[in-house]
């Protein structure tokens, strides 16, 4: 047959490209093999300029021949150029070795004061007991940080809190319990509030900074217990501390409350048995507390013999050194972000 | 107050807590009286003993030292190499053995002296730590016991408890006082020495000198009495180791009578010399204004004119209940002496010791309040143990100038509030009980199981129901209240608004990578008007400071005199400190109040503050022009802004500014039109001269103007599901002509369909003419209806290119 002559060079064109098709060894290379294999001025075109001259019987058969080795040449290239796709990403891949030993890039959080960690966690345990948070003035009246909590002028209790004053009438307030007051004047019993702070006593050493932070805590109601007062410490204690936390009331005095007690807890880094943070007492003194005394009751116009109350609160850098063990207090306003950045919590 | 254990013995019987001191210190602070500490005397002179010197010869290798065989009742002689000279074969000397630790921590060891042997030393005085300085050993009296212990020779095994007595507890300043407690506790009886006075009818005190009290008011109660013929001397040891014990100076047997009454009974005493008294009559009245007055310690005082004082007819003598003066004291030429008890209100001696600075025994007692009632039995000790100590004759008769108030009216208390009040059950009895042991009187009243309650005149602390809860509970125990929790019957009282936002300002900060400074709410006031600069300037960005800020009346010092006016000089502060510290980038912000004079008192306002500063560490592209500090703050403070849900805010150049801010790299923030901070970079000055070789950016924003409208809800907006489409435009502007405002143009001129436009690329040089930049805007547009057509775009595109060109007379790139 004519067309014989002409299906032995297709045939032989095939198995060329096929090979050349396995040796390329990129993609362009092997798109150059197919462009002159089969592209618009390649070999496949060339021969069907050929087989327009075969005789009309031998064209069908031909040009079956033609596709068949068309798809065969597709399905090569194909094939190899998933190939050399698959070869190429590796090769990438390889390339982009890291030292997984550098640090990772720096996060953009910033941390919490460890005074407003303790605030924190404070307050969200006290709202589950229907506590809510108050705040007042730090500029305050006399009668809203002494006389009206019992603490006339000219009394020895003014010497338990060294007062810095403004004029005669303003004091910046020693403790937060005026916000008491405030609750007490402006809310009708009976309620529950929470007072976080800040405070100043006129008085500065080692252990002593003359501005520092509190948080107090007001129930009124028609009765109330020592037993309530002390459940409710126990409750907030063991919830920060942890379940084992004991709880101790030993008598004190605070001119606005009566009974008054002191709380403690047992020492949450020796569990009581006696380390150097409790000084062998197993002990850890946190705060103040007691029955409101029925004066201040008298004071805001509110009958004593109808309501009842307790209150207690404690200082905030005291909770924070017991929790984390800090050992400066200077810590807490030099604000070194080498400390700070500890309590990214 | 400072208790010594035998001395508190005189009144209860305690000494079975002498080997075991902390059983003592643990009860009294388990009833309220806290023991600060216990200090055990005798255990200081461990292993020292008294001994006798049975043979004394001269050392054979060293002509100064003796070789001593001592008897310190013990098998066989103990020889000890002696340096000292004063001491002879028999005397009986202070001995101490090997293990012993004297004052300054010089243990004892046995050695060798110069070949020979010596077990222990011969001490003196100063080696003791008995007195400053000693001629030679201590040669005791034929009679002291051999092999006796020292400490117990000289009285010196002894406890001394340190009380931190609360300011109710004015009863318990004195020996007797904590006698009572103990009694009522341990149910031990109250020794009650009888007090034995040899009157003499050749002494009258009324004929001697006239009392007469002017302010009874202040002055419910004087007493006094006279003691002639006296001898001034040193007091005895007894006297002077009783009061050494519980840290009062001995000065001679007058004064010391006094003091020691003060301590035993807690009735603070004043001795007057007769004769220095001119005109035989004692005046209780107040002074007289501008009057100078010299205390007994030389301190000239110009008294105010409301201070009580003791007169004579001329002048003060006394400053009542808190110190005698100059002109009247006990000397040693002293033979007469009036003994004044007295009872002087508290609110009076408190005032008045304050004002002058007068922290006196006396004063202190004074100003807790005393027992009005136990004046006389404390001058009849005074008198009886002056007449032992110093001799002299004692008037028969004494002045009680008594005009205290009646009695004090019964407490109403029942069983069942007490058990109410503590939350455990309480019976008739037990109450009844305790109260009794405190001594208490206790009347059942009719019916209703209630009780009527006088307390003794010395507990003027109990006045109201609650006190006697008080006593019962603490008496008992705290430990007995169990652990209750309130129900909650009633709802929750609203949160506080402004706390709960400036948490969530706090928390957003945070989340802007700012940490969390907490400084204090005062500062210097030189320090605050230096680095602030002019203040009234800060109103045009609606922070509101004053020229002169709220000053306190008694800083601690000069760095901590008025109250701060904005959080900055507390965070410039904190970020030098960080700097300096190997922090050479940083970001802080505060939340917290600054003050002012307000039209009635003062005012707190809130503010949100922050700085910026260096380079990121850790970061691979690193730019370092001193303006990108001011743009890494800007994003913090638009994070913040962001998710506050406010979107209208506008940052127009801070014109007239303070010599804080960099004059050209500062704005005033605005949002929703309204003037609530400022955000600028630090001065170079400042940088310059706190040797800060980095940019440092600052914000203070008012947090309550911050807070309209907060918590603002989330409002959505509807989100396309057609394809975004992103175009460029760059606009070649003159170099002072704001960015943001071309883009607020393109935002009004492309309308709806723009979803955002950014600035993307900043240029200057190459072809442009000098004095401008090219701005590069990218611009997000997007349908919620369609797929946008490339026709719909470029009309959109023009229409932006077109307005813009007009309105800024610019062109487009």
């Amino acid at each position: 047959m004519i067309s014989d002559q002409l299906l032995s060079t297709l045939n032989d064109k095939l198995a060329h490209s096929l090979a050349l098709l396995m040796q390329a060894q990129d993609l362009q290379k092997l798109y150059d093999v197919k462009v002159s294999f089969s592209g618009k001025q390649g070999f496949l075109s060339e021969i069907m300029r050929e087989m327009a001259k075969l005789p009309k019987e031998e064209k069908p058969q031909f040009g079956k021949e033609v596709n068949r080795v068309k798809e065969e040449f597709e399905k090569a290239y194909l094939t190899r150029e998933q190939a050399l796709k698959n070869q190429a990403l590796m090769d990438r891949v390889r390339s982009e070795r890291i030292d997984v030993s550098l640090p990772g890039l720096p996060l953009q959080m910033g941390a919490k004061h460890p005074i407003h960690l303790i605030f924190d966690d404070v307050i969200s345990i006290l709202n589950r007991l229907g506590y809510s948070v108050r705040t007042g003035p730090q500029i305050e009246k006399d009668w809203y940080n002494f006389e009206a909590l019992n603490i006339p002028p000219d009394h020895p209790s003014r010497d338990m809190q060294d007062t810095f004053y403004i004029d005669s009438d303003h004091v910046l307030r020693t403790h937060t319990s005026p916000v008491q007051i405030h609750a007490l004047l402006q809310e009708k019993p009976p309620f529950r509030t929470l007072a976080p702070g800040s405070v100043f006593r006129c008085d500065s050493d080692v252990s002593h900074s003359p501005n520092f932070h509190q948080i107090e805590g007001l129930l009124v109601d028609r009765k109330v217990s020592m037993a309530d007062l002390k459940g409710t410490i126990a409750f907030l204690l063991r919830e920060l501390f942890g379940a084992s936390m004991k709880v101790r009331f030993r008598p004190s005095f605070f001119p606005f409350t009566e009974p008054s007690a002191e709380f403690d807890c047992s020492c949450p880094v020796c569990n009581g048995k006696g380390c150097r943070l409790c000084k062998h007492s197993g002990w850890i003194e946190i705060g103040g507390s007691g029955l409101v005394n029925p004066r201040v009751f008298e004071a805001v116009k509110l009958d004593p013999k109808q309501w009842q109350g307790f209150a207690f609160g404690f200082g905030i850098e005291r909770m924070a050194i017991i929790r984390y063990g800090i050992d400066d207090i200077r810590l807490f306003s030099e604000n070194d972000l080498r400390f700070l950045r500890q309590f990214i919590l | 107050m400072k208790i010594s254990l035998k001395w508190l013995n005189d009144h209860v019987e305690v000494m079975d807590f002498l080997s075991k001191p902390e059983d003592l210190a643990h009860l009294l602070t388990s009833v309220g009286l806290e023991v600060e500490a216990v200090e055990n005397r005798s255990q200081q002179f461990a292993n020292v003993v008294v001994g006798q010197i049975i043979k004394l010869e001269r050392h054979p290798n060293a002509d100064r030292l003796t070789v001593c065989q001592l008897d310190t009742g013990e098998e066989r002689p103990r020889q000890i190499v002696c340096g000292a000279k004063n001491h002879k074969q028999g005397d009986k000397v202070v001995v101490t053995l090997p293990g012993a630790i004297l004052p300054g921590n010089f243990a004892i060891k046995k050695s060798k002296i110069r070949d020979i042997e010596s077990l222990g030393m011969l001490a003196s005085e100063s080696e003791l730590g008995l007195k400053k300085e000693s001629d030679g050993i201590m040669i005791l009296p034929a009679d002291a016991k051999v092999g006796l212990p020292f400490a117990e020779y000289f009285g010196l095994d002894d406890v001394i408890i340190e009380l931190n007595v609360t300011p109710n507890r004015a009863d318990c300043l004195s020996h007797l006082g904590l006698a009572r407690e103990i009694s009522a506790l341990l149910q031990r009886p109250i020794k009650n020495a009888k007090t034995e006075i040899k009157t003499s009818s050749k002494v009258s005190t009324k004929k001697s000198v006239a009392v007469e009290v002017r302010d009874s008011q202040l002055c419910p109660r004087y007493a006094g009495r006279v003691v002639a013929g006296v001898k001034v001397e040193p007091s005895p040891a007894w006297l002077r180791s009783r009061l050494e014990s519980v840290g009062l100076k001995s000065i001679n047997n007058i004064v010391d009578v006094t003091n020691f009454i003060m301590m035993d009974l807690g009735q603070p005493l004043h001795a007057f010399d007769l004769a220095r008294l001119s005109g035989d009559k004692i005046i209780v009245d107040r002074a007289v204004a501008t009057e100078k007055f010299k205390t007994l310690d030389g301190t000239e005082l110009v008294l105010a004119g409301d201070e009580l004082t003791i007169r004579d007819q001329q002048r003060a003598v006394c400053i009542a209940g808190a110190i005698g003066g100059l002109n009247s004291g006990v000397t040693e030429e002293t033979t007469d002496v009036f003994i004044e008890a007295a009872h002087f209100t508290m609110d009076s001696v408190r005032r008045t010791a304050r004002r002058h600075g007068l922290q006196t025994d006396s004063a202190y007692r004074f100003s807790r309040g005393t027992d009005a009632s136990g004046v006389i039995r404390a001058l009849e000790r005074a008198v009886a143990l002056i007449q032992q100590v110093a001799g002299g004759d004692v008037a028969a008769d004494y002045w009680d100038v008594d005009s205290r108030p009646l009695q004090r009216q019964p407490i109403r208390v029942s069983a069942n509030y007490v058990s109410d009040r503590l939350g455990y059950s309480v019976t008739d009895d037990d109450l009844k009980c305790w109260l009794q042991r405190l001594g208490c009187t206790v009347t059942s009243v009719d019916g209703g199981g209630e009780f009527e309650v006088t307390p003794p005149d010395f507990r003027s602390d109990l006045e109201q129901d609650v006190d006697l809860v008080e006593e019962y509970g603490r008496l008992n125990g705290y430990d007995r209240i169990p652990e209750t929790l309130p129900s909650l019957s009633y709802a929750p009282l609203a949160v506080d608004k402004d706390y709960a936002f400036a948490a969530r300002v706090s928390e957003m900060a945070r989340m802007a990578g700012l940490s969390q400074s907490v400084n204090y709410g005062f500062t210097g006031a030189k320090y605050q008007s230096e680095l602030l600069g002019a203040v009234e300037l800060y109103r045009q960005c609606g922070l509101q400071m004053d020229i002169s800020p709220v000053a306190l009346r008694n800083p601690l010092s000069e760095d901590l005199n008025v109250m701060r006016v904005s959080l900055l000089p507390g965070l410039l502060s904190n970020m030098l400190h960080n700097y300096r510290h190997g922090s050479s980038n940083g970001n802080l912000f505060e939340v917290g109040h600054v003050f002012r004079h307000a039209s009635e008192g003062y005012g707190q306002d809130s503010r949100l503050s922050m700085v910026t500063w260096g380079v990121p560490t850790g970061v691979w592209q690193k730019d370092e022009r001193p303006e990108r500090v001011f743009f890494d703050l800007k994003a913090r403070l638009g994070s913040i802004l962001a998710k506050l849900q406010i979107f209208q805010v506008q940052f127009k150049a801070w014109v007239e500014t303070p010599s804080l801010a960099h004059p050209v790299q500062a704005a005033i923030v605005f949002v929703e039109g309204r003037n609530i901070g400022f955000i600028a970079s630090v001065h170079p000055q400042w940088l310059m001269n706190e040797k800060v070789r980095t940019g440092v950016a600052i914000a203070e924003l008012d947090l309550e103007a911050l807070g309209r409208g907060q918590p603002r809800p989330v409002k959505f907006k509807p989100v396309s599901k057609f394809p975004a489409v992103q175009r460029d435009l760059a606009f070649v502007l003159p170099r002072d002509m704001r960015a943001n405002d071309v883009a607020t143009e393109i935002v009004k001129s492309a309308g709806r369909l723009l979803q955002s436009v950014e600035v993307f690329d900043i240029f200057s040089g190459g072809h442009l003419p000098a004095d401008h930049v090219s701005v590069a805007y990218r611009m997000v547009f997007q349908d919620l209806e369609s797929t946008l057509s490339e026709q719909k775009l470029t009309e959109l595109q023009a229409q932006i290119v077109s307005n813009v060109e007009k309105k800024f007379a610019v062109k487009v790139r």
